[in-house]
């Protein structure tokens, strides 16, 4: 099985997871749309597109719910005819973290939906605090390769 | 806030193009689209309405290359310009590490664009962010059209900005002017990640940046 992780953290509580409620694609994202973990997907674009569409989901789901019930809906199930997907959040340290999943009927989504409960508390238990800026990351010559690369992709 | 993963050396960064409705805010990334190798971006996801105006986000990934050492990924986002999307916009912006504020240069324009310029900085407070700090350059887009319609670039550089933020001329339809935003809000976004934190941004404000080129 392969787990891709941007924060170690998350390696765990995700490979536990997928393993144990047999979903085939799994994300950890930032409510933003900046992905944390994910297994399943070969391209990273196609990563940061379904980032990008279940951020979205879940704002506009939230708002929905807050002007239906006056709070979001705890999670979001949509059933295809042979795959299904569940979104929801978890609240950690590092603050609210997104979950996409997809999976067929080698599962079900009262599977998915029990796994799910474990992940957030393992997400829960093993957050560490809220990230600082990162800074001091890149060279004071980065302009240089920024300029180079830019140059390259525009063909100029 | 950028991602940086130190395992496999990835660097993500989340820019937004903001600006009022017809600015031109999507016209840039399909120019950028167009423009990039197919093995350097993603497929552009763009929610629209049946007419094509923008009704929650367009999103294209960029794969930038290797950055001192780093593999650097930009994800640009668009927002909805018409006004009744504030809450949208809103959305969008969250979590976002630099703006391009899309201006429309026609004079019949300048009150939308300063509404909207009011609007970004007060979704930005909502969302606990200081208007001064965030990475921001302005686009004076469509400046390619005739001289009677638009402001020159003083003009909106009176009206708009007041930050003293680098500024480029446009005409993002037919290119001039985007990759030079495009290089100006990396270079803020990225010198974040720098050390070089205190120093000036290249990138200059008020450039006229090949707009003459896209006149026609």
């Amino acid at each position: 099985m392969t787990i891709a992780v941007v924060e170690p953290w998350v390696e765990a509580p995700l490979r536990h997871f997928v393993q144990d409620a047999q979903v085939t694609l799994a994300l950890l994202l930032t409510p933003s749309g900046q992905v944390l973990g994910q297994h399943g997907f070969t391209r990273a674009v196609d990563v940061m597109a379904a980032c990008a569409l279940a951020a979205a989901i879940h704002a506009s789901s939230s708002e929905l719910g807050k002007m239906l019930e006056g709070k979001p809906f705890a999670g979001l199930h949509h059933a295809g005819a042979t795959r299904q997907i569940f979104l929801a959040p978890a609240e950690t340290r590092r603050g609210t973290l997104l979950c996409l999943t997809v999976f067929d009927d080698a599962t079900s989504i009262g599977i998915v939906q029990l796994y799910f409960d474990e992940l957030r508390g393992r997400l829960e238990a093993g957050a560490p605090g809220a990230r600082t800026p990162p800074t001091g990351v890149l060279a004071d010559t980065f302009e240089q390769d920024l300029n180079r690369n830019l140059t390259l992709l525009f063909r100029r | 806030m950028s991602l940086v993963n130190y395992a496999t050396r990835e660097i993500t960064c989340k820019i937004v193009y903001y600006g009022p409705g017809r600015s031109g805010k999507t016209t840039n990334l399909h120019y950028i689209y167009g423009q990039v190798p197919s093995d350097r971006k993603g497929r552009m996801v763009s929610l629209a309405t049946q007419t094509d105006r923008t009704l929650f986000f367009d999103f294209l990934p960029l794969d930038l290359g290797t950055i001192s050492g780093f593999t650097t990924k930009m994800q640009l986002y668009t927002v909805p310009g018409q006004v009744y999307y504030q809450t949208t916009r809103k959305l969008v912006l969250q979590g976002a590490d630099g703006v391009v504020f899309v201006a429309d240069s026609q004079a019949r324009q300048l009150e939308e664009n300063i509404e909207s310029l009011q609007d970004l900085h007060a979704n930005l407070a909502e969302h606990g962010i200081d208007a001064r700090l965030v990475p921001l350059v302005l686009q004076y887009n469509k400046q390619n059209l005739p001289p009677e319609l638009i402001l020159d670039m003083p003009a909106m550089e009176e009206a708009l900005n007041f930050r003293n933020v680098p500024a480029f001329a446009a005409d993002a339809l037919h290119g001039p002017g985007v990759f030079e935003t495009l290089r100006g809000i990396s270079e803020l976004v990225l010198r974040r990640l720098s050390g070089a934190t205190s120093s000036t941004p290249s990138a200059t404000s008020g450039s006229a940046v090949g707009v003459d080129a896209g006149r026609r």
